[in-house]
């Protein structure tokens, strides 16, 4: 009797809380929806908003596995600038706060190993799951063995090996949907608009063979719309079943989402291929759908750098940022990269394939924006060099060699602390803070990516340009008389002129230079790239020197973590014309690289604050140009008659 | 014979210590499955309220109710669990094992903080919180501007001394080096102060006097700036009623924490520590 009395204690209990939390839900309609008419809006978009894209958190299978337990409230008040303090027990906070912030926990599994971590042990035998119990076992063993247990299902689930109980969707659709509605409405309850958006989103997490093909899925709307369906799972599904589910959401909701494909250099290729995934050529129809769901690559994280590779762009002596340990294999090696796959790896390539394909069937499938974000799997959303809490909880800054450490999932040769990067930011040029207006900039992709350091850079591209705006309202000459970043322009058998304008973080570094990244497919069909050096700092005393210009110099200081500002500019401005253009060539896209002086990575900061002796090949990745990509603007030719 | 509870110190009153006490003993009753374990005991009982409900743990995870050989396999594997549980605590395993240890103190962590989780406050409790921590709500300070940008100090200070006597009052936006920031700011909340000029600009000028006079030149990220700032408002706080979602957020988290330590320390108060010099 006391025993069915306790029971029905504990379940009315569970009740009361599940019913409160419901409660929960009831916040304004502004903060609610999409954001549209809530805030005053400017007439031209005229500042970045600054974000991250892709955080995790104790929701996602992998970063509770590694430690965290941090959830997507501490989340979001951290990416609003509030302290927090960090699952390894240090206070954090960000020196500048978000705007935005899209946490993209992974859908397979949403909350499983939290789930499997708070289970009872025999709920978890009951299953009769030998390998499970023995995950569920190393999780609560120690710190070490819950992260290795986490590198064991990354391993499986690569290559598809995951036990059934993990992978059922209909089992776990009653969890996910719990945790789901759940997190859409503490989104909501963060969500301000003119303040800070909360954009729902999730990770969808396909990986062939351990080729990394992963998306974040960010959705335009409130928990009403989005409450409505449930994150699509990546294993064992196709990118195509991603842009139906997407298609009909919006059907369904009148919502829109849009998925951001990143970590191409762990693809072994397949990120962007010549043809379909199943070797088919590439058709029209496939090209249209891709290019309409996803507008926007990231193109720098925690995990490496995919502009492009020094391999695919010889020519290009600052190619290669964050190359390094992430160019040999797949994401859990357990494939090695060869050379004939980079050129499907890298966003640059990728873009000339768009254009050669375009040639080919009409439609470009690669005429994607680019923004940086962190990946981070601790709820901490950091792109700071000097404020880095590591990819995961495992290391996080208590873990104080993780800069030399080894730091594979699942394997043990290869990648070390050192090769990971301090995780970029997305900026977006928006009207206003709010769902609808930072979601319409990535989708028209006025986006652009840094590698943490937020600098202001301008795009325009048109035909009349000159030296003269500068001096008047450049901005609205820019939209006015040309398109922004992200933008197409048709050619009119003239030479486009782009007004450029970099302005340096301004609690940052100094700039180095400004380049623009053309792509094009040239009269005889041949696709070309090449890189101009626009505008640097102190041009009257760096003259080019065999056609290059010469190194802007370093000033930091290895034994203290420093540098200073006395070498490159605040600003670099220029109006640039294409000086290679000709009318017979067929199309092409312009983008614009903006280099910093050398800083310190994080991992000098590290070995300066934890008295740590980087090895030497750390020791020379422990300085950097940091940088940032803008999306391109797109040259084409004009539709034929009766087109 | 009734207690005199009047008599009783006044944190036995206290709702959360009733909440905790019950809250232990319930830990304590559902700690082992709902069974009250006692390590000296060596009877074991599988009512059939326990066969139920290890019935209900694998068809909640199977999909389906288990077969009289699966339910004989589940009560087998409960007894070897119960039998190793028992002599584990006869053993005193549960107190050396650092990750039970911390598990458990995070469950009390957790039963304080369910409540504060959970509860649905008053639009009066919050406007009593909204009004005691305006400077959370407040930080609206909005700056109306003008200045002119020299990347040499030397420069700014040329400029300043023109701007001041009165040679060249009218045309500031002539006089400074190209940047593309906005020259005159209307009204700027902080934040986008922060975002646009820095940290190191926002503190200069949070040091300046509101005025007509053009004044510094201050330091930014960029050079040196020639500043007149005419209004720095300390942002009225913001009107209850637009903020309430953000109140009800930092009421919530900053409850959850004082339950948690006022829950610890009326705990700990019960307690002698010694710490050996």
């Amino acid at each position: 009797m006391r025993n069915v009395l306790a029971k029905g204690a504990k379940w009315a209990l569970i009740g009361a809380a599940a019913s409160a939390m419901a409660a929960c839900s009831d916040v304004s309609e502004e903060q609610a929806g999409n954001g549209e008419n809530t805030v005053e809006l400017a007439e031209f978009p005229d500042r970045p908003y600054w974000g991250d894209t892709h955080l995790h958190t104790d929701n996602s299978v992998d970063a509770f596995g590694f430690g965290v337990r941090l959830g997507p409230e501490d989340a979001l008040k951290y990416a609003r600038g509030e302290e927090v303090t960090a699952t390894t027990g240090a206070q954090s906070k960000l020196a500048r706060p978000l705007d935005f912030l899209v946490i993209a926990d992974h859908s397979d599994g949403l909350g499983a190993t939290r789930r499997l971590y708070d289970a009872p042990r025999l709920g978890v035998q009951a299953m009769g799951d030998e390998t499970m119990l023995r995950w569920y076992d190393m999780m609560h063993e120690s710190p070490e063995q819950s992260q290795r247990a986490v590198g064991e299902i990354i391993s499986r689930a690569a290559v598809g090996q995951l036990p059934d109980a993990m992978t059922d969707r209909a089992a776990n659709e009653e969890a996910t949907r719990t945790i789901w509605e759940a997190h859409l409405d503490t989104l909501d309850r963060y969500n301000e608009p003119g303040v800070f958006t909360a954009f729902g989103g999730f990770e969808y997490t396909l990986m062939p063979q351990g080729n990394n093909l992963h998306r974040v899925v960010m959705f335009r709307d409130g928990a009403e719309k989005t409450k409505q369906v449930l994150p699509y799972p990546g294993l064992s599904t196709s990118t195509e079943g991603l842009w139906d589910y997407m298609a009909a959401y919006e059907e369904s909701t009148g919502g829109e989402a849009l998925a951001i494909p990143h970590n191409s250099n762990l693809s072994n290729g397949l990120m962007f291929e010549l043809t379909k995934p199943d070797g088919g050529p590439m058709t029209a129809e496939y090209a249209r759908k891709r290019a309409r769901y996803e507008p926007v690559v990231e193109a720098t994280q925690i995990k490496g750098d995919s502009e492009t590779h020094p391999f695919l762009s010889p020519n290009d002596e600052m190619a290669g940022f964050g190359v390094k340990g992430w160019d040999f294999g797949n994401l859990p090696l357990n494939l090695p990269t060869t050379d004939a796959m980079q050129a499907g790896n890298y966003i640059r390539s990728a873009l000339k394939r768009g254009l050669t394909l375009e040639e080919q069937i009409g439609v470009n499938p690669y005429a994607f924006g680019m923004i940086g974000s962190t990946d981070s799997h601790t709820a901490l959303a950091t792109g700071d060099e000097d404020n880095f809490w590591g990819k995961h909880t495992g290391n996080e800054q208590a873990i104080e060699d993780r800069a030399i450490v080894a730091q594979n999932l699942g394997t043990r040769t290869g990648r070390f602390g050192w090769h990971y990067l301090a995780g970029g930011y997305a900026a977006a040029w928006a009207r206003g803070n709010t769902r609808a207006e930072i979601f319409d900039a990535f989708k028209r992709r006025e986006v652009y990516a840094t590698t943490g350091p937020r600098m202001t850079v301008r795009l325009f591209a048109g035909f009349d340009f000159s030296e003269e705006d500068w001096d008047g309202d450049w901005v609205r000459r820019g939209y006015t008389n040309g398109v922004p970043m992200g933008g197409e322009l048709i050619d009119k058998d003239t030479a486009p002129t782009f007004l450029i304008s970099a302005l340096k973080d301004p609690d940052g570094a100094n700039l180095d230079r400004v380049q623009v990244v053309k792509g094009w497919v040239d009269a005889f069909g041949n696709v070309r790239e090449k890189v101009y050096d626009v505008v640097w700092s102190d041009m009257e005393t760096r003259a080019l020197s065999g056609g290059k210009v010469p190194a802007v110099g370093d000033t930091v200081n290895r034994l203290d973590a420093t540098y200073t500002n006395d070498i490159g500019a605040a600003e670099l401005r220029a109006v640039w014309t294409d000086p290679d253009y000709l009318i017979a060539d067929k199309r092409a896209f312009y983008y614009v690289r903006v280099l910093e002086i050398p800083t310190p990575r994080w991992t000098l900061f590290d070995a300066v604050r934890f008295g740590i002796t980087l090895s030497d090949e750390a020791m020379a990745d422990a300085v950097a140009q940091e940088r940032a990509y803008s999306s391109p603007v797109w040259l084409k030719p004009a539709p034929a008659e009766g087109e | 014979m009734i207690p005199d509870t009047s008599r009783w110190p006044a944190w036995t009153k206290e709702p959360l210590i009733h909440f905790l006490i019950l809250g232990a003993v319930l830990y304590a009753l559902f700690a082992w499955r709902g069974e009250p374990v006692d390590p000296a005991s060596r009877s074991i009982e599988v009512t059939r309220e326990d066969q139920a409900q290890l019935s209900l743990g694998f068809e909640r995870i199977m999909g389906r109710a288990p077969t009289d050989a699966e339910l004989d396999r589940q009560v087998d594997k409960y007894i070897r669990e119960e039998v190793l549980y028992r002599e584990a605590l006869r053993l005193g395993l549960d107190g050396n094992d650092a990750v039970v240890r911390r598990r458990m103190a995070k469950k009390m962590d957790m039963l304080a903080a369910a409540q504060a989780e959970t509860a649905q406050p008053t639009d009066e409790a919050l406007k009593e919180w909204f009004e005691a921590h305006p400077e959370r709500f407040g930080d609206k300070s909005r700056y109306t501007l003008d200045h002119v940008f020299k990347s040499e100090i030397d420069g700014a200070k040329a400029a300043l001394r023109a701007l001041n006597d009165g040679s060249s009052r009218d045309d500031f936006r002539k006089l400074g080096d190209p940047i593309s920031l906005p020259q005159s700011l209307s009204e700027m909340p902080r934040k986008e102060v922060l975002d646009r000029f820095g940290e190191r600009f926002l503190a200069e000028i949070d040091a300046l006097e509101p005025g007509d006079e053009w004044q510094g030149p201050i330091a930014s990220g960029f050079g040196w700036h020639a500043v007149r700032l005419t209004a720095r408002d300390a942002g009225e706080v913001p009107a209850y009623e637009t903020v309430r979602q953000r109140v009800e957020n930092d009421w919530r988290n900053a409850t959850i924490e004082e339950r948690k330590e006022r829950g610890f320390e009326i705990l700990r108060d019960a307690y002698t520590v010694e710490i050996a010099e």
